[in-house]
C-alpha cells in the first residue's frame, strides 16, 4: 500500500493526484500509536479521562502529564507526540491569556480550539519568522471547557479540524472506545456518572490493568473550575466500576 | 558671545518653528447610566483653531446594538480610532461567532489605547451600553488607556466645566441625604440637555447642537436637539 | 524742597519696573497670567450720511466666554467713535485716554475735533509703546473734511480706507464687505450690511458671538444703537436648579445665647412753656 503512495508523501505540502496530503494522513495515523483519551461533555461538567502507559516499573509515573489545564475555565487532553503536544498547549495557554487581556473575559473553548488549529496547520514552508514547523503536529487533543454556552467539549486532530462533541475516543483504544460511548452516552448523563462511564471504557480498552496510578481524571464544571482528580478520589471511582 | 544670542529663544523677536501631529478639534461628551439604560450625547461642533469646520458632525459611533462610543479630541485620531476599533470588533465577530459585550470593547478600548503609550492618541473615550445583565454601564478613559467605570462622565472640551454639575446633579454630590437612587431616563436626559446649553453659553468650541444616543434593551434611540451658533 | 514731595507722586503713565523680575520669572517657568482679550469681530465704513461701526458682544479668555454682552464700542468725541479688538484692558484705558486728551484738544481750539488728530494721537501712543498696548482699532468719525473710517494697529499703522474690519472675526466680515459695500449708501442699506459683516464674524469665529451692536454718526447726531440685534438668545435650560431647603449638610452646631439686657427708652414730654 505504502509503495503506491510514495511518490506523494515526501513534502508536506504536496497534493497526491488524488487530492490527498499524505504526511497529514501519516500524523492522523500516528494518533492511533498514542495511549486512549476519553472525554464526555454533561449538562453538568464536562469530564476527561486519560490512559498512562506506564512502560517500566522504573518509571514515575506522575511525570507523565496528558491532562492540561488551559485557563481556569478551560482543561484538555492530549494523545500523540507529547513534545508537539507541549507547544500546541502552550500557544493555547498563550491565546486564552491574551484573549482575557485584551476583552477582560474568558475565551471559549471553540475559540480556543479555533487558535490552537491556526497552529496546527502552520506546517511546511517556513514563513517569515522563519521558525514554523516542518511537519504536522502528531497529536490529537480534546478541550473540556465551560464559557457561556456551557458545558463544551471539542477534538481536534493534526489536520487543524475540530468538531465539537458529546463524547470522544482519542488514541490507539479510540475505534473501540468511540463505539462504547455511543452506545452508552445519553443527554441526562450526570457528571459523576459520565466519570464512572469513561474509566469503564478506558478500562475495557487499556492493556495493562486500570489503577489509580494509570489514569488521569480531570473535570470542568460550572461551580469548580479546572480540576484533575486525586489518587484517592479516582481510586473511589475505579472501586464503584469494579 | 554672538553664536550664543542667536541660540537663545527668549530674545524679542527670536521665532521657534515647530510642528505638532496633534490638534484639537473640540467637542463635548456627557453620558450617563441608569438601571436599564444608558445615555450619550456629545455637541455636533467641529473646530480648528477659530474656525468652525463643521456644524453637524456628531461624535457618537454606533458600535453594536448596545454599545455606543464617545469620542472627542484629535478628529483625524478619532477617525483612526474607531475605524480600527470597528475593524477589531467585525474580527471578534467572525473569530468568535459573537457580538463583543460592553464590557468586552471597553476593555479592548483601554489595551488598543495603551498599545500607543509613546504617540498616543489624542482622544477622549467614553463608552456607554448594556452589559450582559442589561444593566446600563458606561466606560471613561484618558488618551493612553486608564478605564474607570462610571455611572455618569463628562468628557472633551467642556468636561472639566461639566463634570462638577453631573457630580451635584446626577451624583448628588455636596447634597444632605446621600442615598444615591438609580437615575431615571427622564432626568438624565434633562440633565444632559441643561449641560450642554450651559456648556454653550461659556465655551467657544462647544455649540450648533447635540446628539443624544439613548441605549436600552431595544436598541438605540436617537436624539437631537440644537445649540446656539455662536 | 518741592523735589522730595515730587518723587511720591506717581507719574502716571506704564511703570516697567518689574520687567526684569517678571522675565525672570518666566524662565522659571511662571509665566504671567492671561489677559482678557476681545478676539473680537468689529468693521466700520462710510456711506452717504456718514459713518457706520459695528461690534459683536463677546469677550474670551481662552475657549472661555468671559462676557457674553461687553461694550467693545468707545466714545472718543461727540463726532467720532472707535471700535477695539484686543486686549480689554488696554483697549478701555487707551480710549478713555484718548478720549480726554480730544477734549482738551477741543477745549484749547475751540473747534469740533478732527479724525485724523485722534488717529494721529493714537498711533504716536501706540508706537511709542511698540506693540506692547495691544490695541487694534476701528476709528470713525465725521468731521469738517467728510467722513472718515481708519484702523489703527497696536504697532501704530494705520489705514485709512472706506471700509475697514478687524479682529479674529475681520475675515468674515470683510467677506461681507467686500462683496456688499458700494459708495453712497443709503443708512437702511448699511445697517443691513454691517449687520451682515458683524453676524458672519459671530456666527464663524469662535472668538467672537452674542449680539450686533452698532454705532451711526451722521453730521447732526452719533447714535449707539446696542443691542441693534440679539443675534443669540441665552439657551433656556428645563429643569430647576433651586436647591430644596436642608441639602446643606451640618457638621456640628453650637448655640450661643445672646443676652440681651432691654433698655426701655422713654420720651420724657417736655416742659411746656410757661405761656402764662
Amino acid at each position: 500500500m505504502f509503495l503506491t503512495r510514495s511518490e506523494y508523501d515526501r513534502g508536506v505540502n504536496t497534493f497526491s493526484p488524488e487530492g490527498r496530503l499524505f504526511q497529514v494522513e501519516y500524523a492522523i495515523e500516528a494518533i492511533k500509536l498514542g495511549s486512549t483519551a476519553i472525554g464526555i461533555q454533561t449538562s453538568e461538567g464536562v469530564v476527561l479521562a486519560v490512559e498512562k502507559r506506564i512502560t517500566s516499573p522504573l518509571m514515575e509515573p506522575t511525570t507523565i502529564e496528558k491532562i492540561v489545564e488551559i485557563d481556569k475555565h478551560i482543561g484538555c487532553a492530549v494523545s500523540g507526540l507529547m513534545a508537539d503536544s507541549r507547544t500546541m498547549v502552550d500557544r493555547a495557554r498563550v491565546e486564552a491569556q491574551n484573549h482575557w487581556f485584551t476583552y477582560d473575559e474568558k475565551m471559549s473553548v471553540e475559540s480556543v480550539a479555533q487558535a490552537v488549529s491556526n497552529l496546527a496547520i502552520q506546517f511546511g514552508d517556513s514563513d517569515d519568522d522563519g521558525n514554523a514547523m516542518s511537519r504536522p503536529f502528531g497529536v490529537a487533543i480534546l478541550f473540556a471547557g465551560i464559557d457561556e454556552k456551557g458545558p463544551q467539549l471539542f477534538h481536534m486532530d493534526p489536520s487543524g479540524t475540530y468538531v465539537q462533541y458529546d463524547a470522544k475516543a482519542i488514541g490507539s483504544g479510540s475505534e473501540g472506545a468511540q463505539q462504547s460511548l455511543q452506545e452508552a452516552y445519553n443527554k441526562s448523563l450526570t457528571l459523576k456518572s459520565a466519570m464512572k462511564t469513561a474509566l469503564t471504557i478506558l478500562k475495557q480498552v487499556m492493556e495493562e490493568k486500570l489503577s489509580s496510578t494509570n489514569v488521569e481524571v480531570a473535570a470542568v464544571t460550572p461551580d469548580q473550575p479546572f480540576h484533575m482528580y486525586s489518587k484517592e478520589q479516582v481510586e473511589e471511582v475505579i472501586k464503584e466500576i469494579a | 558671545m554672538f553664536g550664543q544670542a542667536i541660540l537663545n529663544d527668549n530674545l524679542p523677536g527670536a521665532k521657534q518653528h515647530h510642528w505638532s501631529p496633534y490638534t484639537d478639534n473640540g467637542g463635548t461628551i456627557v453620558a450617563v447610566a441608569g438601571d436599564d439604560f444608558a445615555i450619550i450625547a456629545s455637541d455636533t461642533r467641529l473646530i480648528q483653531g477659530y474656525s468652525i469646520l463643521s456644524r453637524e458632525q456628531t461624535k457618537l459611533f454606533k458600535l453594536s446594538e448596545q454599545t455606543v462610543l464617545g469620542v472627542s479630541g484629535c478628529w483625524c485620531d478619532v477617525l483612526t480610532f474607531t475605524r480600527t476599533l470597528e475593524a477589531r470588533m467585525k474580527m471578534y465577530l467572525h473569530e468568535h461567532l459573537k457580538p463583543m459585550s460592553t464590557p468586552a470593547v471597553a476593555q479592548l478600548v483601554s489595551t488598543m489605547l495603551y498599545h500607543k503609550r509613546f504617540f498616543p492618541y489624542y482622544v477622549s473615550n467614553i463608552v456607554a451600553g448594556l452589559d450582559q445583565d442589561g444593566k446600563g454601564t458606561l466606560y471613561s478613559y484618558d488618551p493612553v488607556g486608564h478605564c474607570e467605570k462610571n455611572r455618569y462622565r463628562a468628557g472633551g472640551a467642556a468636561g472639566a466645566m461639566l463634570q462638577p454639575l453631573l457630580d451635584n446633579q446626577v451624583g448628588l454630590k455636596n447634597m444632605k441625604g446621600g442615598v444615591l437612587p438609580d437615575i431615571t431616563k427622564e432626568k438624565a436626559l434633562m440633565v444632559i440637555k441643561d449641560s450642554f446649553i450651559s456648556a454653550a453659553e461659556r465655551d467657544t468650541s462647544t455649540g450648533d447642537g447635540v446628539i443624544i444616543n439613548i441605549i436600552t434593551k431595544s436598541g438605540v434611540e436617537v436624539m437631537h436637539f440644537p445649540l446656539r451658533k455662536d | 524742597m518741592a523735589s522730595t514731595k515730587v518723587v511720591n507722586i506717581p507719574k502716571g503713565g506704564f511703570s516697567f519696573e518689574n520687567c526684569q523680575r517678571n522675565n525672570f520669572m518666566a524662565k522659571q517657568g511662571f509665566p504671567a497670567p492671561k489677559a482678557v482679550k476681545t478676539g473680537t469681530t468689529i468693521a466700520g465704513f462710510i456711506f452717504k450720511d456718514g459713518v457706520i461701526l459695528g461690534a459683536d458682544t463677546r469677550a474670551t479668555e481662552g475657549n472661555i466666554v468671559a462676557d457674553k454682552n461687553c461694550f467693545k464700542l468707545h466714545y472718543m468725541a461727540p463726532n467720532i467713535y472707535c471700535a477695539g479688538a484686543g486686549t480689554a484692558a488696554d483697549l478701555e484705558m487707551t480710549t478713555l485716554q484718548m478720549s480726554s486728551q480730544l477734549e482738551l484738544h477741543r477745549l484749547n481750539t475751540g473747534r469740533q475735533v478732527k479724525v485724523a488728530t485722534a488717529t494721529r494721537l493714537l498711533k504716536q501712543m501706540l508706537f511709542r509703546y511698540q506693540g506692547h498696548i495691544g490695541a487694534a482699532l476701528v476709528l470713525g468719525g465725521i468731521d469738517s473734511s467728510g467722513p472718515h473710517v481708519c484702523c489703527i494697529y497696536p504697532h501704530g499703522s494705520t489705514d485709512s480706507l472706506p471700509f475697514v474690519a478687524m479682529g479674529s472675526g475681520s475675515l468674515a466680515a470683510m467677506a461681507f464687505l467686500e462683496s456688499g459695500w458700494k459708495p453712497d449708501m443709503e443708512l437702511a442699506e448699511a445697517k443691513v450690511l454691517m449687520r451682515n459683516a458683524i453676524c458672519g464674524g459671530i456666527f464663524n469665529d469662535l472668538m467672537s458671538g452674542s449680539h450686533v451692536d452698532l454705532c451711526i454718526i451722521t453730521r447732526e447726531k452719533a447714535e449707539m444703537i446696542r443691542p441693534f440685534e440679539v443675534a443669540n438668545v441665552k439657551g433656556e435650560r428645563q429643569g430647576s436648579y433651586r436647591y430644596p431647603l436642608g441639602c446643606t449638610a451640618t457638621l456640628s452646631t453650637r448655640v450661643i445665647p445672646i443676652e440681651i439686657e432691654s433698655t426701655v427708652v422713654r420720651p420724657v414730654a417736655e416742659e411746656s412753656m410757661d405761656t402764662a
